[in-house]
């Protein structure tokens, strides 16, 4: 009998290889020569004026682009000047020079290394807790099904609507009554009960063949036997979506942590940013150049991070179709 | 049919019914999420609620007061101002940051050439933390004449700008931080709204004769526009809770309060001196209010959309 629901399940990953070698053949298939589809087709761009649009398109997406970089550009530029340089008239765009010792100094100065390391505990702590709780909560609500789910459906999905951080005062009240403060248990399990990733969850679950569940049941499977030998394996791609989302969300965060985190050693890199940039006006050893490679500092784990993941950010960002 | 007759015999009678194990199971899955939605969401907001109708003693609630707070709220000018810049925010990223992802998501779904180079790179400025992204700006925006951008401004002979400085300038510079971050983001769904249009129908208008612009006209545009109305309640929701960056840009809502948002408010109610917990609670349900309302009408307009679809299929 269990073989049955064992057919079923590799012919399942089969049907799912299969549709990403139909896209990927897809792709390949847009070339300019032959394109067919869009509002312009191949044929359209025997007039001259298609060409002279295309070229038009292109440029503007051109200029788009410089708009895009440029500022991180100049951010990464600027930030190897010192002081004196940045309030220099007339303005020049480069820095006298490109001394990597600024980042050691930096670095060094701030000992970035320990708040590094704390938004990295938050970060891995936020996917873990976004992963087990919303995951679990979908599997129950999708597939298990049980007495009452709806209403726990409803609440998770009226939370939706409410702003969070229109309840931070209760929320940091609660916190601190549960002796959380300076804790980094709460940022991590914030993670754990957001309806976003609960949805993303939920609408893979609903989309899994629910004749796979009903053969594993006729097997004699249970619910947990079912979460762990057929959900689990077959998550693996929303499971990495959520991690992308949870994880950039948790890098980036900051009110929360800036509430929570009140001792300087427990800071995480926006709220320790956020903290000197608030008193940099009043600062005399803290420069605005040292904020600026801060900044950049911070910012380098996130475009590593895109550079590894960009299609799978690309593309999720498409299909849920709902902004962070 | 099988299955429920089958659970119907494994069922046994507890408290009055059938309590099946399927049951206890699935409550024993949900429970540990259950208590971080608790902790995290209903009761914050359920206490949040109530805070707003007690007079409070630092972040307690102290005596119920009706609805003092809230005429207390609406009667203090910095409200009203907030009020009104959050309808100011609204209307200028209506103004500077809706078109923009329409517009680039056609072009991009048009382009053949570095298709994939374009779509990443317009997409980063989204990945950054807005943190980041916010102070970053605020560097670029420096009112002096060493700022990089009046650099530029009186590089070409022009006379130094104030930027964040200039109370009648400040919103919509904020905003164009926004959609700096946020247009690829938007610009995404729209290109995978326009990949779904069904290429027969360009076919068919080009057979017709039917020109450039008339295809965008009568076959795109209809087509995106259950996405255009659903993105730009969304962006007006995401608009009305505008906290962090004149929280950042502007020190707090400066100048003289020219920036100031609702939620801004709410959070200065809170955690600036003096305390005044119960107002900010108030500002947070008025807020909340709003943003309700407006998903309201956004839901119904996507059930109203979902009956539509089968007659359109």
């Amino acid at each position: 009998m269990l073989e049955k629901t064992q057919n079923y399940f590799s012919k399942i990953k089969k049907d799912f290889a299969k549709r990403r070698i139909e896209k990927k053949v897809e792709r390949k298939e847009e070339t300019f020569v032959g394109k067919k589809n869009g509002i312009l087709a191949w044929s359209d761009y025997r007039h001259p004026a298609a060409w002279v649009a295309y070229g038009i398109g292109i440029s503007i997406l051109i200029i788009f682009v410089f708009l895009a970089l440029a500022p991180i550009f100049w951010l990464f530029v600027s930030a190897f000047k010192s002081t004196s340089e940045l309030y220099e008239i007339p303005y020049d765009f480069w820095p006298q020079n490109f001394s990597l010792m600024k980042i050691v100094e930096v670095w060094q100065y701030l000992n970035f290394g320990k708040y590094f390391l704390n938004s990295v505990i938050v970060a891995v702590g936020s996917v873990a807790a976004a992963i087990f709780f919303n995951g679990l909560l979908a599997y129950a609500v999708s597939v298990v099904k049980p007495r009452g789910y709806k209403i726990v459906y409803a609440l998770v999905m009226l939370s939706f609507m409410i702003p969070a951080v229109a309840n931070l005062v209760p929320l940091f009240k609660e916190i601190a009554d549960f002796g959380l403060i300076d804790s980094y248990l709460p940022l991590c399990l914030a993670a754990g009960a957001n309806t976003f990733y609960f949805l993303l969850f939920k609408t893979y679950f609903d989309s899994l063949p629910q004749d796979l569940f009903e053969a594993a049941r006729v097997d004699g499977a249970g619910d947990l036997r079912i979460f762990f030998s057929i959900i689990v394996p077959l998550s693996r791609p929303i499971i990495g979506v959520v991690s992308i989302f949870a994880m950039t969300a948790a890098w980036s965060d900051f009110l929360l942590p800036y509430l929570v985190l009140q001792d300087d050693a427990m800071k995480t890199i926006m709220v320790k940013i956020y903290s000197i940039q608030s008193t940099i006006a009043t600062s005399t050893e803290f420069g605005p150049d040292r904020l600026l490679m801060l900044l950049c500092l911070s910012i380098i784990p996130q475009i590593i991070f895109f550079a590894i993941f960009q299609k799978q950010i690309t593309a999720t960002s498409t299909t849920s179709g709902i902004k962070e | 049919m099988k299955r429920v007759a089958k659970e119907k015999k494994q069922g046994r009678v507890f408290w009055g019914g059938n309590l099946r194990k399927r049951d206890l199971i699935g409550w024993g899955l949900m429970f540990p999420s259950i208590l971080l939605f608790i902790f995290f969401v209903w009761w914050p907001l359920g206490s949040n609620i109530g805070l707003s109708f007690f007079s409070s003693v630092g972040f307690s609630a102290d005596k119920f007061v009706g609805f003092a707070n809230y005429e207390t709220v609406f009667q203090d000018p910095i409200f009203l101002k907030a009020l009104l810049n959050t309808l100011k925010y609204v209307g200028w990223s209506l103004l500077i940051g809706f078109l923009i992802p329409i517009f680039l998501g056609l072009l991009l779904s048009e382009v053949v050439h570095f298709k994939g180079f374009f779509r990443t790179v317009l997409y980063f400025p989204s990945m950054i933390s807005g943190i980041a992204v916010v102070i970053m700006w605020s560097f670029l925006f420096d009112p002096n004449a060493i700022g990089p951008l009046n650099a530029i401004i009186t590089a070409y002979g022009g006379t130094p700008f104030r930027f964040l400085d200039d109370a009648n300038w400040v919103i919509p510079l904020i905003v164009i931080t926004m959609t700096w971050r946020g247009a690829g983001g938007t610009m995404l769904i729209y290109l995978s709204a326009l990949q779904t249009i069904d290429n027969s129908l360009y076919e068919e208008a080009r057979i017709e004769g039917a020109g450039f612009f008339q295809r965008i006209r009568y076959v795109t545009i209809p087509h995106i526009t259950p996405t255009i109305k659903t993105l730009l309640i969304l962006q007006i929701i995401s608009v009305f809770q505008i906290f962090y960056e004149p929280l950042v840009m502007t020190s707090g809502g400066g100048p003289n309060g020219a920036s100031e948002s609702l939620m801004l408010l709410a959070y200065q109610y809170a955690f600036n001196e003096p305390t005044r917990a119960s107002l900010s609670s108030a500002t947070s349900v008025i807020l909340s209010v709003f943003i309700v309302l407006l998903t309201l009408i956004y839901l119904a307009f996507v059930s109203k959309q979902n009956k539509k679809e089968p007659q359109n299929a």
